[in-house]
């Protein structure tokens, strides 16, 4: 599957012709190795010289994609990348068995997991405005969200969907995305778990019109 | 889909996505867990003594030169030599990244002993104090190191 999409270019405020797709491959995952680990190193550690609030310090090292290459031979497992300006801009990883539903109201049912979903750090303003740089490019969370509905409902989980959020991105997916809190998981550091129903997921991916 | 309305809707979530890092899992995954900001590090010379001493060692078992390990390495040998000779040097954490990468040694106890990420850990520093402390030398020179020695003390008392 390729599609062509939009991102929003931040520097010159237009949008630019990118790239989703699920052929994900070992060498996207080394480019992220390659690419964004030096620049997420370096960033985390001027947040946490300059005395930056715990939360917003991040740390990756014991994420090691090189050791993922299983994943992509299993049926279970979907990798989305979405690629502009031939580089890797953001990657997501979706299970489709493993987790049901929280909510009270459809729990059990099956859905669509978020295990892992990042832009490239140049991308993430916190971490360029600690380098002294602009983001590059802005709405890859908000495309690869859309895609992981859109594989709920192609799964027919009729859009069902839930994740672990970290705590500076929970205000994104509740206020932005409209997703619904259920509860933090002791089993998982103590993240909010959010889960999308059907009807949600639906206004989401139509823009609110739904 | 209308055009319009997805660019403003994109141009809308991706103002909220500035806010913090969208993130689940991988990279961003977990939090530095620093109790407050500027604090020290407690232990920190046994440490930045330690850092010191397992590049020195880890340079000599390569018998590289410091000269030799800036190029191959892709550092600045000026740095280099700092982070070898001032232990009061606080190494540029891209720079740490890189010798953790030369070396194959883990990248975050490497920024630890550094000075780069607090510990809390006490076996941790205990344990770099040792080894910092087995490593001093007691072993006579070496020629190269006598004639290095030698060559430069010379070079001393002609000054």
């Amino acid at each position: 599957m390729r599609v062509i999409v939009e991102l929003l270019d931040h520097q010159s405020g237009e949008f630019i012709e990118a790239e989703l797709f699920d052929e994900v491959t070992i060498d996207h995952f080394l480019e992220t190795q390659r690419e964004w680990r030096p620049v997420v190193t370096e960033a985390a550690l001027y947040l946490a010289k300059a005395g930056a609030k715990p939360i917003l310090v991040p740390r990756h090292f014991h994420w090691d994609w090189t050791k993922k290459e299983a994943d992509l031979r299993m049926l279970a497992i979907t990798f989305y990348g979405l690629g502009c300006g031939g580089a890797l801009q953001g990657l997501m990883k979706l299970l489709t068995v493993g987790h049901t539903c929280r909510l009270p109201e459809q729990a059990g049912k099956p859905l669509v997991y978020v295990d892992y979903l990042e832009a490239a750090p140049w991308n993430i303003k916190p971490l360029m405005n600690a380098l002294g740089k602009a983001p590059r490019y802005g709405g890859i969370g908000t495309l690869l969200l859309e895609a992981a509905v859109q594989k709920s409902k192609d799964e027919g989980f009729k859009g069902r969907l839930a994740l672990h959020s970290l705590p500076t991105s929970e205000q994104f997916y509740l206020k932005a995305c409209g997703m619904t809190a259920v509860g933090r998981d002791p089993a998982k550091q103590n993240l909010l778990w959010l889960e999308y129903t059907p009807e949600q997921a639906e206004r989401f991916i139509t823009r609110g019109t739904a | 889909m209308n055009k319009e309305l997805d660019r403003k809707w994109l141009k809308k979530h991706a103002a909220l996505e500035d806010g913090g890092f969208v993130s689940v899992g991988g990279f961003i995954s977990t939090f530095e867990e620093k109790s407050s900001a500027g604090e020290e590090p407690v232990g920190v010379d046994a440490l930045k003594h330690a850092f010191v001493k397992l590049l020195q060692l880890k340079r000599r078992e390569r018998k590289l030169s410091v000269e030799e390990l800036a190029a191959k390495a892709d550092l600045d040998m000026a740095e280099l030599l700092r982070i070898e000779s001032d232990e009061g040097y606080v190494a540029a954490p891209f720079s740490v990244h890189k010798l953790a990468e030369f070396f194959k040694l883990p990248e975050r106890p490497l920024m630890a002993l550094a000075g780069l990420l607090k510990v809390k850990d006490a076996q941790f520093q205990q344990q770099a104090l040792r080894f910092a402390a087995r490593s001093e030398p007691v072993e006579k020179l070496s020629k190269e190191e006598h004639r290095a020695l030698e060559e430069y003390v010379k070079f001393l008392c002609e000054r």
